[in-house]
């Protein structure tokens, strides 16, 4: 799951002053776009927009050659993807519960909504 | 790290079972996205639930009327997963160059929200987005 590291990427643009193509250039960040989308469409929270958001930060920055601001987009990301995957299941974990001290029985008759 | 991939394979199992058999329109024992409970208005998740129920029977058009974009997103999902078996068989990282292009999230960023806004509009066009 944590080694989503494409093999090259060429910088965009110009590169700033001291800087070497392929000096402090590490591999791109994760940018944990994937897991903010399936945030966004599975858990309900809106949390995962804040993931593509900074993912966003993440491409843009490691494409203009700022690592260290792509690393700490990358951190921003994956702190808000795992915050909207955690209240997800902590919501549908409390919802089963909540089911299971009222009774099962009565819960499976009645309708949805 | 094995026992983690064993233990979501155990999980996704399960849940597909149980999306498979209970219609989410008629229990009341799947959770309800609480951003619609409370503020009656559609996320752009709202109702994946229900498609993911009909996209297990087969029902792509009946799916696409529940939530519109889970189904457009499917192909690329599908890829990713193919491209992950991949990379966790042979041990080679293949990763999608797509993701880290500068422009996918900010792309990805404006569907999204263009299709939260347009599924809570009132008006004809609009209305067969929601939920």
């Amino acid at each position: 799951m944590e080694d989503q590291k494409p093999q090259e990427q060429a910088p965009f643009g110009q590169q700033p002053f001291g800087q070497t193509p392929f000096g402090n250039q590490g591999p791109a960040p994760k940018n944990w776009l994937v897991e903010s989308i399936l945030v966004t469409l599975f858990c309900c929270l809106p949390f995962g927009i804040a993931g593509i958001v900074n993912a966003a930060n993440v491409n843009s920055k490691y494409a203009m050659g700022d690592y260290a601001g792509a690393q700490a987009a990358s951190q921003a990301a994956g702190k808000w993807t795992k915050i909207g995957f955690f209240i997800g299941i902590g919501v549908y974990v409390l919802y089963i519960l909540f089911f299971v001290v009222l009774g099962f029985g009565g819960a499976m008759m009645s309708n949805y909504r | 790290m094995k026992l983690t991939y064993i233990l979501g394979i155990i999980i996704g199992l399960a849940l597909v079972i149980i999306y498979y058999k209970f219609n989410p329109e008629m229990y009341n024992f799947f959770p309800e996205c609480p951003f619609h409970k409370y503020l009656h208005l559609d996320c752009p998740g709202c109702g994946s639930q229900r498609a993911i129920h009909a996209l297990l029977h087969l029902d792509i058009k009946k799916a696409a009327g529940y939530n519109l974009l889970l189904v457009l997103s499917l192909p690329l999902l599908i890829t990713q997963l193919a491209f992950k078996i991949y990379s966790f068989s042979t041990k080679k990282k293949l990763v999608m160059r797509f993701w880290y292009n500068p422009n996918t999230p900010k792309v990805i960023f404006a569907i999204v929200m263009i299709f939260w806004i347009a599924r809570n509009l009132p008006y004809t066009p609009f209305n067969y987005l929601a939920a």
